[in-house]
């Protein structure tokens, strides 16, 4: 049911009795076909072999999850290790997203702040947060500091951006509007600057998330006693390829949790923002 | 210090605006010319030119977002020296807050002026009815149609309580229909609560059928006063109407413009 002024368009389902060509051409049954012809190929390449030992089969992969549930690798279960993950990324990501959304702002905001930033951070922005990996462990050890480090380097970087693009495509009219209403500078800013830029921030954060992932991941696979880049980097050394696959889709479904609780945020925070319907 | 204001003072006074735009250094863009112009208090006065004949930009002066390069304008004898709330904005483009409801939009005025909640609700809901949109408060523009969207642009104006009225080609946004019914609902808006209102337009039919007086610009810059017509039709007016088409044929001959 979707609004528009003063209509109301309702989807009017009829009552009609079920067809093949009904059910054929439905979409969730379309969904669950694909789904099933990937799990099928998947399971046939391996039992075939295709990759050698080197691809598991899928009940493989589940039994291998449920063991780790339950018997622990390295000191921790599964879900051990996935908060071991977790926890590294939701430290880095605040760190840097606390420190580089309003810097963003202030660099949009102010000549000043902009003229010192923008060059260093323009230097800095090219390089890939994983070429830090090797000085972040001389630094800091391998221990979690170093982690932690990468995560923050990795997503300073979208985070400042989208908040800085973010309150420059503002409108320019509006902060008109503002000032004939009788606003000042201070009503500019928080009034008009930071809602407008509060879905680019969402987005940045998005993407900094994602970043996150790649960053821990990679951290977890040089030099790690816990976590999911372990899990995978032990299946390796173990030739436990089940492990390894278990590890990726465990990933997988994390990082899309996570990425679901921050659109559920900003579904809250903005609730202007108009849905893309996804069909 | 207020002035005190004589009776027979016109409400906006203009004298002698003239605006040269300076663009990427060099060239030098003349935009008005010796523009003199009042306005009486609770006249509906319409600026009618052509695209490029500089009225939005007499508009934008008169408003306070631009300074004129030379000339003053006077409202209630005080000059404008900057954007304040005795002048009410409406844009041509809408301009509503994306991220506020209707309600939160009309009510930012009053927001801003720190009208307590409960006092600032009743005003803003008291201009939502007079634009015509009750049951609408909580939806978010991008809800609304064109012609909705204009209704809230006008009763935030309103809703500032302010000396005077600017709108800078509300309905150009807007089709032809909407663009009849929103001209038919600015004259009621008017009548129900007076104003003094500088309405700028490229549309003849419109400038009749909403001016006690019609300043029509030339068409080409620098922007100068062409013809000033009164507009002496009683209310409310019929387009189909001998007088008016009279008018219109008047109009029409004298300038450039065929609408």
């Amino acid at each position: 049911m979707v609004d528009i002024a003063n209509e109301i368009q309702q989807q009017i389902q009829e009552r009609r009795p079920l067809t093949l060509a009904m059910i054929l051409t439905n979409r969730w049954f379309l969904y669950g076909v694909s789904m099933l012809a990937f799990f099928l190929v998947w399971d046939r390449a391996a039992a075939a072999r295709v990759f050698s030992s080197g691809l598991p089969r899928p009940y493989e992969v589940v039994l291998q999850l449920w063991r780790m549930m339950f018997d622990p690798l390295a000191g921790k279960s599964l879900l051990g290790h996935v908060w071991a993950s977790t926890q590294r990324i939701l430290i880095g990501f605040t760190i840097a997203s606390l420190v580089a959304v309003p810097l963003g702002l202030m660099m949009a905001l102010n000549r000043y702040v902009n003229a010192i930033v923008k060059p260093l951070f323009d230097l800095l922005k090219p390089m890939p947060p994983l070429a830090w990996i090797s000085i972040a462990i001389l630094w800091f050890g391998i221990g979690e500091t170093s982690k932690v480090f990468i995560i923050i380097i990795g997503t300073f970087v979208p985070c400042l951006l989208d908040a800085y693009n973010g309150v420059r495509l503002v409108e320019p009219e509006l902060y008109d509007v503002i000032r004939m209403l009788g606003g000042n500078r201070r009503h500019e800013i928080i009034q008009v600057c930071f809602p407008a830029a509060f879905p680019a921030i969402f987005a940045g954060l998005q993407i900094a998330l994602s970043i996150a992932w790649s960053c821990v991941l990679a951290a977890e696979l040089v030099s790690a006693r816990s976590g999911l880049g372990f899990i995978i980097i032990l299946g390796m050394n173990l030739s436990r390829p089940a492990m390894i696959v278990g590890g990726m889709v465990v990933i997988a479904l994390v990082a899309w949790g996570m990425s679901q609780l921050v659109s559920g945020l900003e579904r809250f925070v903005c609730p202007w923002k108009r849905e893309i319907d996804s069909r | 210090m207020r002035e005190e204001r004589h009776p027979g003072q016109a409400k906006i006074e203009c004298k002698d605006i003239t605006k040269v735009f300076i663009q990427k250094g060099k060239q030098r863009v003349h935009v008005l010319d010796h523009i003199s112009l009042d306005v009486k208090e609770n006249e509906f006065v319409v600026i009618l030119g052509p695209g490029q004949s500089g009225k939005s930009t007499l508009l934008r002066i008169i408003a306070g977002l631009e300074t004129p390069t030379e000339g003053h304008v006077l409202i209630d004898g005080r000059e404008v020296k900057g954007p304040g709330p005795e002048r009410g904005l409406v844009f041509q483009g809408y301009m509503l807050f994306a991220w506020k409801t209707v309600l939160g939009n009309v009510e930012m005025g009053p927001k801003l002026r720190g009208v307590p909640k409960k006092e600032r609700r009743e005003i803003a809901a008291h201009y939502i009815h007079l634009v015509g949109l009750d049951g609408f408060e909580n939806h978010y523009p991008h809800q609304l149609s064109g012609g909705m969207k204009q209704r809230v642009g006008i009763a935030r104006a309103y809703a500032n309580n302010p000396q005077v009225m600017l709108l800078d080609e509300p309905f150009g946004q807007l089709d032809a229909q909407t663009r009849y019914f929103m001209e038919k609902e600015t004259a009621r808006i008017w009548e129900t609560e007076k104003r003094t209102i500088l309405f700028v337009t490229n549309n003849i039919d419109e400038a009749i059928y909403l001016a006690d007086r019609i300043v029509t610009m030339k068409g080409k810059l620098p922007g100068r006063m062409h013809v000033v017509y009164g507009v002496d039709l009683p209310r409310p007016r019929e387009h189909t109407d001998m007088a008016f088409l009279k008018l219109r044929h008047e109009i029409t001959e004298a300038s450039e413009l065929t609408l």
